[in-house]
């Protein structure tokens, strides 16, 4: 089975690099203002999503398991 | 700083480097659009235009460089250098960066920068004065970029030496555009690196494949390399160090603010953003206008160059709750390490040795103050801050 993730941007922390647009088009994108978001409610899990949510220099990616609600990024500290 | 009433804003006047807020506050409020007639720019100064243009790269590019002058001399810029290219072939260069400079990668680093930092501050611990420049910004960021870089340890003053000298304008003066894209430096170990590979950004940087702007899945060539490496030096050396001066001056300058760092260092990572937000390293950031853009009623033409002053979009009152006011617990989202494509690759790392050095700072000395006479300000065509501030450290004799 394919694991989803729930990949969410923090609008209020985004400063609109348009990295995760421009690493991962086919599954992020972003709006009129610049801030990004995934291109659907939840995305197939891969090493892609994961990095693009690492690469963010602010953090404003966060990544939960759909069914789980497990937050794999950022880890819990 | 006005003519017959009007404003006139010279971005090299070395005399602006004391005190640039009111002439800023004055821009901001009577010439949201300013346009210069003897150096030929446009500038913006309120936190709306400047968070706006900055994000729009497709109307402010960077291709012809962030400084006014490189901008307008309009000479061919190398590909690499990531602060003067736009996307998308600066994202495909930026990535591979990126993964090195990732917040969490970054705090990794922690140990080492703090070791760096702890050497840095031993011959003036005891000290009844010193100069906090010297001693720790000039100090930290090179040895920290050095580390980065894998450039050997006696090596890296003169490498610190040759990229601020090229960034350095002196008096007003303008940068030289054939000094700012020498690589002089680095020239001499990437042959060496290539036999020697180890665990570091030049190492990483000469083997990581990737798929450039045709297509075409490669390493990047020598000259690109040097490029980066020249980039990361250059961005990361005097910026950090400029922002460790302004940390000691304005924890002189609000004693209280000290004191209440002193006493609870969890206030440390916000203190630093307010010292970015307040006193911004780099004030004012240039682009190239690609199209005609219309802005409060006048029409800015394609070609010209234009400054996003991100130092008076920091005091914004229609941002910031009374915003020349220096306020520690304020939570803050400023302009100082830029907004969009280019938002400050080394923001991350800079956070790190801002926190580090104001710890490490303040466990060694709870007290100081400056003096203010021996004290030197300095303005470049692309940093503010302290050339040399003596500390007075309190109770030492």
């Amino acid at each position: 089975m394919t694991q989803r993730w729930k990949v969410a941007v923090d609008k209020r922390v985004c400063v609109r690099t348009g990295l995760c647009a421009a690493s991962a088009p086919e599954e992020f994108e972003l709006d009129e203002g610049g801030q990004g978001h995934a291109r659907s409610e939840t995305l197939p899990a891969s090493e892609l999503v994961l990095e693009v949510a690492e690469s963010c220099p602010i953090e404003a990616i966060s990544v939960r398991d759909a069914d789980t609600e497990e937050r794999l990024f950022p880890p819990e500290s | 700083m006005t003519r017959n009433g009007t404003i006139y804003w010279d971005p090299y006047d070395p005399a602006l480097a004391v005190d640039p807020y009111p002439l800023y506050a004055r821009l901001r409020e009577e010439a949201p659009l300013y346009y210069n007639e003897q150096h030929d720019f446009y500038a913006v100064s309120r936190h709306s235009d400047v968070q706006h243009g900055l994000a729009d790269w497709g109307t402010y590019s960077s291709a012809r460089s962030d400084i006014l002058e490189i901008i307008q001399a309009d000479i061919a810029l190398p590909p690499g250098t990531l602060i003067f290219e736009d996307p998308p072939v600066h994202d495909i260069h930026r990535r591979l960066l990126a993964r090195v400079f990732t917040p969490r990668r970054i705090s990794t680093l922690e140990p080492r920068v703090r070791a760096f930092c702890r050497r840095a501050l031993e011959p003036v611990t005891g000290a009844g004065r010193f100069d906090l420049v010297e001693a720790v910004g000039a100090e930290l960021p090179m040895r920290v970029i050095g580390m980065l870089l894998g450039i050997p340890e006696a090596d890296q003053p003169a490498i610190r030496d040759r990229t601020d000298e090229t960034l350095g304008t002196e008096d007003g003066g303008k940068i030289n555009h054939e000094d700012i894209l020498s690589t002089d430096a680095f020239k001499d170990y990437i042959e060496w690196r290539k036999r020697h590979p180890s665990d570091d950004l030049m190492t990483e940087l000469m083997t990581t494949e990737f798929e450039d702007e045709h297509g075409v899945s490669r390493t990047l060539t020598d000259d690109e390399v040097l490029t980066y490496c020249s980039v990361v030096a250059g961005a990361g050396n005097e910026t950090t160090g400029r922002l460790i001066g302004w940390f000691g001056a304005l924890m002189a300058r609000y004693p209280e603010a000290r004191r209440a760092l002193a006493a609870d260092p969890s206030l440390i990572p916000n203190a630093i953003e307010e010292v970015l937000r307040f006193e911004p390293t780099g004030p004012f950031t240039g682009r190239y206008v690609t199209k005609d853009v219309e802005l409060y009623n006048r029409t800015v033409p394609a070609g010209s160059a234009i400054l996003f002053i991100q130092a008076a979009a920091n005091r914004d009152p229609r941002r910031f709750d009374d915003p020349d006011r220096f306020d520690i617990h304020r939570v803050t989202q400023h302009m100082s390490f830029g907004v969009g494509a280019h938002y400050c690759l080394g923001a991350a790392l800079a956070r790190l040795e801002g926190r580090i050095a104001a710890e490490e700072i303040l466990e060694r000395f709870p007290g100081w103050d400056v003096d203010w006479d021996h004290a030197e300000l300095a303005q470049t065509s692309t940093v503010r801050g302290w050339k040399t501030l003596p500390l007075v450290i309190e109770g030492a004799r």
